[in-house]
């Protein structure tokens, strides 16, 4: 895939990106609501909220300013290498690559601590932010 | 003068459009506006029945597009107030009597000489809902506190807003204020947190809603009752008055807590 820019990506985002392959990213500042999806191949990042019914599928990661409550697929080609993060992470169902996690019924675990998914050797795994160690 | 154009529409049945309709109709009469309420629901009508209009009616919407009357010969006025006037829905016909183009233009011909056009619309998504938002200056939500009523709400809005009608408002119906204390329903808040838009009002859970429906007679023409009140409230915010929002389902009560703590509950 190519960068999205034409220009000489600079220093600084080129390190930025140098462990990954370059991929576009998309864009998106408003609440998706019931019954509404956004697909992209690359990255998606939203400001506004996901909402139950609302879908949001990328072929990189998804980056959520807001809540998600809706459901997600990161990596949707396969890569299980893909990241969800929302400020308020409460799918209905999250899929990353081949992998899919449902929220636990009934559970609102009233985190108030924006979280991240990402696969390990355990599967999906939810931590907040600031336990993740690059 | 021309007058604004609203539909109060849902997705979801029977969460109380043709109420709110109904009241808010008689409410903005009450306000010393001239209204027109409109009855979108083409085969499934209801406005008349709960206005108790019923016996009245001799056009309907589906004569009036058609040609078969003039608008004024369609009109029922509503004698109980000032200058509140019904078009009726048809019973016989259904949604596709009715294109979204001949509601613009049936709207645009009711807009002189009035100031609030209020359109009941059908529940769901499909062609009454286009028809009912077609000729809509603006819109507004109504949802009962539960979760399907508020799932369907948002597939609305995000509706509404792909058909560039702007952000609707938000009514919430049907409250009742010792359930969402127990946390057994959603409150207010909890509808808001997720549709994210302004709220208008809440109508509390009220038997002589049910009672007035029967009897043809608006809540908000017999007196004092709280949903009478809220919805006179919700008339004067349309109208643009800063009006204070009644204490319905907010948090327990000192009183309560102690009670709580006391175990008497
Ligand atoms: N606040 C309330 N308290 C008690 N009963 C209510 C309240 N609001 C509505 N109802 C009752 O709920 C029922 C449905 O209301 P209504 O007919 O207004 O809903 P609607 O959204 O127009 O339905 P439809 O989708 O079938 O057109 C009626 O019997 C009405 O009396
Ligand atoms: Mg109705």
């Amino acid at each position: 895939m190519v960068a999205g820019s034409t220009e000489d990506p600079s220093l600084l985002t080129s390190e930025i990106q140098s462990d990954h392959e370059p991929r576009e990213a998309l864009f998106v500042k408003r609440t998706i609501r019931s019954g509404q999806n956004v697909q992209y191949p690359g990255h998606v990042t939203i400001v506004g909220d996901v909402n139950p019914g609302a879908e949001v599928v990328a072929s990189g990661d998804i980056i959520i300013w807001g809540k998600l409550r809706g459901t997600v697929h990161a990596g949707a080609q396969g890569d299980d290498t893909a990241m969800v993060c929302a400020l308020l992470l409460e799918p209905t169902q999250l899929r990353i690559g081949n992998h899919i996690a449902r929220s636990p019924e009934g559970g609102e675990r009233d985190s108030n601590i924006p979280e991240i998914a990402h696969v390990d050797k355990r599967g999906i795994v939810v931590e907040p932010w600031n336990m993740i160690k690059q | 003068m021309t007058a604004r154009v609203i539909t109060i529409t849902s997705g979801k049945g029977g969460v109380g459009k043709t109420t709110g309709v109904a009241n808010l109709g008689v409410s903005l009469a009450l306000e010393g506006k001239r209204v027109v309420v409109l009855d979108a629901d083409i085969g499934l009508r209801n406005l008349d029945v709960v206005m108790g209009l019923e016996n009245r009616i001799v056009y309907d919407i589906v004569d009036v597009v058609e040609g078969n009357c003039r608008l004024q010969q369609a009109l029922i006025r509503d004698k109980r107030v000032p200058q509140l006037y019904l078009l009726p829905a048809a019973q016989t016909r259904d949604k596709t009597a009715v294109s979204p183009d001949q509601m613009v233009d049936l709207c645009q011909e009711l807009r002189h000489d009035r100031d609030i056009v209020l359109i009941d619309s059908p529940a769901g998504i499909e062609q009454g809902f286009r028809n009912a938002i077609a000729g809509a200056d603006e819109t507004v939500i109504i949802t009962t506190p539960d979760v399907a009523a508020v799932r369907d709400a948002d597939r609305i809005i995000g509706l509404i807003e792909a058909a560039e009608k702007g952000t609707p408002k938000l009514i919430v119906n049907r409250i009742k204020p010792k359930m969402v204390r127990r946390g057994d329903m959603l409150s207010t808040e909890d509808v808001i947190e997720i549709l994210a838009i302004e709220l208008l009002g809440v109508i509390p859970e009220d038997e002589k809603i049910i009672v007035s429906t029967n009897k043809g007679v608006p809540v908000t023409l017999d007196g004092q009752s709280r949903s009478g009140l809220a919805f006179r409230n919700i008339a004067k915010r349309i109208l643009g008055e800063d009006v204070p929002f009644m204490i319905i389902d907010q948090e327990p009560s000192l009183l309560d807590r102690a009670m709580r703590l006391v175990g008497r509950r």
